[in-house]
């Protein structure tokens, strides 16, 4: 419809395209689900990587992987800032 | 009382009156009233070559009269300049004589202004009169009593007739039988029968009789005017004998039909027949009918002056344009005839960061209460008027420190004059808001209400083309970098709504460009949904309206499940009104059969009242899904509900798989109906798995009644359909399959359209006439034939049943 740039969405899914070969010769369960759930991050957060405009697709996806992993982390196996000031 | 109505503006045969088409306000008759009127058009250019011009034009004859002018035409600049000013002989040689000069100037040396309106439109700007105008007659002028812009004008007295014709032994839909006569025709409350000759005379006196002023059919263009013209010449009569206008006019089309897309979708128009003095509302080529009526469409042509043929025609957007040039040239600018300001020259950096759109989140998916909805009313309009963005006005030379810039983009707006855009746009709002008003007062009768709402639904349609006409390349006064200024003040918007909402005690569940879906940070206790709004209202100056709470909502998930679709929801607010987004039953190819279901299952949701409560009717919803596969499965469903309805979007020889449209438009080709890109198709799907576009459908014009039809395909689609609306609590394809015994699912998967039975490639179409030996050699089944070597071979590779006994 006369856009000169693609949408973020459409640059990523043609990206994921891509993935998706990587994605096909995992070989345990357990992998292609976590390759999956880092697909599934970067879909997530398509709308704030589109405020951003970056036109760095790739530093927008890796982003969006980085917080769903951040998100997920469980609490207490978080960084313990107090013990990290100590260690530096 | 006024005097009388204008009813319309039209070109008189001669090229140079105009007929105003009057309606008398005491005896209801309309008369048209003859005016000399040739409008000229300007041309402006470099001093020598006009002067040039104008002596080549002096003895051109199709050039009635040259004259010089000062005149501002751009509006960027507004100083006046030196323009000549040509009336051409023939109001209808308007164009081809600006086109004779385009093309003198080489395309670049002169600018012509005032071209490409209708004689029409111009009469009404000049002389301060408006279609459905109520006007006092004075000599041979007319005086409109109130502007066209007041609220308070009231509505034309109009006859609005509905007309229909019938043919002998046909059947609305199905195909027309060779060599059909006419055998009755529909005007009004009469029903006009009997033999074809005297058909035509009640016909001319039905018309005189209820002298209606709107004709309003189904399909009119496509199939009731091109039929009873062409019966009518068929038995002898002539315009002079027989007109449907007030006026004698060609039994035949004005222009031709026409294809085009429009946001990704291809449509088709059939041509038009002018009816002098009367109007033609076609329901099917008309965009806006069915939302605005008849009282919407006169709302509109009084704005934009143009005719209410061309409001009814024409998407919203060509009366936005109209109701801009009315400003235009009240503010004394003249309208250029092409486009010709270029897009701004961007760094590729910019461009990435300018080419965006309004803010969409991915919501959850899953079932979700006491969510509440907010709605920005008409926001980018509103942007457009409160930060001043019109072509003229961003940018301008004249305020370089300007602080009004957009967000992230820095495109100044004007501070010291107020654009064409937000000049136009104004009104409209206030004036939608006031219908809106209208609408939801509980002291009007019902009818009134209703009127109300129509009238602001067609506002609303032509304030949403007013935002995409800045983007589109060939508007008059659009300009791309408003469209992507207006997009980062709405970004803008929402980022900065976040905090504020939270601030409220809400949290963010899901935003759409202009709406938000907003839950309770505790659920004990509700933020007030009415406060907040208003709230909003104040601090960003922008109109945010409380949609209301739903007791559910669901937002459905992608076809991998992992995130939600942001414009795929449905649920219930606490009003019991149901708001659905995406699904199958908003969808137009949606066959009746899967419309019926959906709605089932959505009155036995409507019951719950918590998401809860929605978890809980799992086993009825599957009880009753079963219940509608059963009844699927003995093969006695109405053949009429499984009629799937299509959009056609290439010509049937283009097609390279053989679907159930190829099918489709293969026996519709066999009966003589050739449909085109635009048109709709509607067909029963017979044996998916055939290869036959003869067994493979049946199209709706052929169907009987009691053909056989693929049960497993339209169980498929039940599944479908259930697993859209309901995956969110579990129920899915897979599980309905398993139920319904339904053979392996084809799979899908994202990246690679899944392999169905039954569709394959066809051919490229044939560079060269095929000689007749080789047509001999085709069997009858498959209607486009590969080279027979490799498909021989490989058809012996598959097993029988695969290869599909058709191709034998």
């Amino acid at each position: 419809m006369g856009r000169t740039v693609p949408t973020y969405r459409q640059a990523l899914e043609e990206r994921m395209k891509r993935w998706d070969a990587f994605g096909r010769l995992l070989t345990t369960p357990e992998e292609r689900e976590a390759f999956r759930s880092l697909v599934t991050a970067a879909r997530r957060y398509a709308a704030q990587a589109t405020y951003v405009g970056s036109p760095d697709l790739l530093e927008s996806i890796v982003l969006a992987i980085l917080l769903d992993l951040a998100v997920r982390m469980p609490k207490t196996a978080g960084v313990d800032a107090a013990a990290t000031r100590r260690a530096v | 009382m006024p005097d009388g109505w204008i009813l319309d503006a039209t070109e008189a045969p001669d090229g140079a009156h105009l007929l105003l088409w009057v309606k008398d306000d005491r005896t209801g008759r309309v008369a048209p009233t003859t005016i000399p009127y040739r409008p000229p058009f300007l041309v402006d250019g470099p001093r020598r070559l006009l002067e040039e011009l104008a002596h080549t034009l002096d003895d051109d004859p199709a050039v009635a009269a040259l004259g010089w002018r000062n005149e501002s035409t751009t509006f960027y600049d507004p100083k006046p300049r030196r323009v000549l000013a040509v009336t051409a002989s023939r109001n209808d040689g308007r164009a081809r004589l600006a086109a004779a000069i385009d093309r003198r100037g080489e395309y670049r040396r002169f600018l012509l202004y005032d071209v490409d309106m209708t004689p029409g439109q111009m009469y009404h700007l000049a002389h301060g009169t408006y279609p459905f105008a109520p006007v006092d007659r004075d000599g041979s002028e007319f005086r409109a009593t109130m502007p066209a812009e007041a609220t308070d004008v009231p509505p034309p007295p109009l006859v609005v007739a509905p007309f229909e014709v019938v043919l002998a032994g046909h059947k609305r839909g199905t195909v027309v039988p060779p060599d059909p006569r006419l055998s009755g025709v529909r005007l009004g409350e009469a029903l006009i029968e009997g033999e074809e000759a005297e058909v035509f005379r009640a016909l001319s006196d039905e018309l005189d009789r209820l002298d209606p002023d709107v004709l309003l059919s189904n399909d009119g263009d496509g199939f009731d005017v091109p039929w009873l013209y062409e019966r009518a010449r068929a038995i002898g009569l002539t315009s002079r004998t027989f007109s449907l206008g007030r006026m004698p006019a060609p039994l035949v089309a004005a222009g031709g039909a026409r294809t085009f897309v429009s946001y990704g979708r291809i449509y088709h128009r059939p041509a038009s027949f002018p009816l002098p003095g009367r109007f033609h509302v076609d329901r099917e080529s008309s965009f806006v009918y069915d939302d605005a009526g008849i009282d919407g469409l006169v709302d509109a042509a009084r704005l934009s002056r143009i005719s209410l043929q061309t409001v009814a025609r024409q998407s919203p957007g060509t009366a936005f344009t109209a109701m801009e040039i009315a400003q235009a040239l009240r503010l004394g600018i003249h309208v250029p005839w092409k486009k010709n300001r270029p897009e701004s020259f961007k760094s590729a950096r910019r461009l990435v960061d300018a080419d965006r759109g309004g803010v969409i989140l991915v919501p959850p998916p899953g079932v979700f209460d006491q969510v509440d909805e907010f709605d920005f009313a008409s926001l980018y309009p509103h942007i457009m008027v409160r930060h001043n963005l019109s072509a003229e006005t961003l940018e301008c030379a004249c305020c370089p420190d300007s602080p009004e810039r957009a967000p992230g983009l820095g495109y100044r707006s004007c501070q010291k004059r107020v654009g064409l855009i937000p000049r136009t746009l104004e009104p409209l709002l206030a004036r939608r808001l006031a219908w809106k008003r209208d609408a939801a007062r509980s002291d009007l009768p019902e009818v009134e209400r209703r009127k109300a709402s129509q009238r602001a639904k067609m506002l609303k349609w032509v304030l949403v083309t007013a935002f995409g006409y800045q983007g589109y390349r060939n508007a008059r006064f659009g300009r791309i970098e408003c469209h992507e200024a207006i997009n980062a003040y709405a970004r803008d918007l929402i980022a900065r709504l976040h905090p504020f909402a939270e601030a409220a005690g809400y949290r963010v569940r899901h935003g759409l460009v202009d709406s938000l879906w907003l839950t309770a940070l505790s659920p004990d206790h509700p933020p007030d949904a009415n406060a907040f709004a208003e709230s909003v209202t104040r601090a960003f100056d922008l109109p945010l309206h409380y949609e209301g709470r739903y007791r559910w909502i669901v937002f459905l998930p992608t076809v991998e499940g992992d995130v939600g679709v942001p414009n795929r929801y449905y649920g219930r607010y606490e009003s019991g009104e149901f708001k659905l987004r995406g699904i199958g039953l908003r969808r137009h190819d949606t066959p009746q059969l899967v419309r019926r279901f959906e709605t089932e299952l959505l009155e036995m949701l409507g019951h719950a009242s918590s998401a809860e409560e929605v978890r809980a009717l799992v086993p009825r919803l599957l009880a009753r899904a079963d219940v509608f596969a059963e009844s699927v499965r003995t093969g006695t469903w109405p053949r009429e509900e499984l009629l799937i309805a299509h959009r056609v979007a290439r010509r049937a020889e283009e097609f390279v798989a053989f679907t159930d449209t190829t099918a489709a438009l293969r026996q519709l080709k066999d009966v003589g109906v050739d449909r085109g890109p635009g048109e709709t198709v509607r067909y029963l799907v017979a044996d998916r798995r055939s290869r036959s576009w003869r067994d493979r459908v049946r199209v709706a014009e052929r169907l009987g009644g009691d053909e056989a039809y693929d049960a497993d395909a339209y169980l498929e689609m039940l599944a479908r359909s259930a697993e859209t609306l309901l995956v969110p609590l579990g129920i899915d394809r897979a599980l309905l399959g398993e139920r319904w015994q339904l053979p392996a699912s084809p799979g899908r998967d994202r990246y690679r359209s899944p392999e169905r039975p039954g569709q394959r490639r066809l051919a490229e179409p044939p560079t060269r006439p095929r000689s007749p030996k080789e047509e001999r050699r085709s069997p009858n089944g498959s209607w486009e034939r590969g080279p027979v070597g490799p498909r021989t071979r490989r058809s012996r590779w598959l097993p029988a049943k695969a290869r599909g006994s058709k191709l034998g």
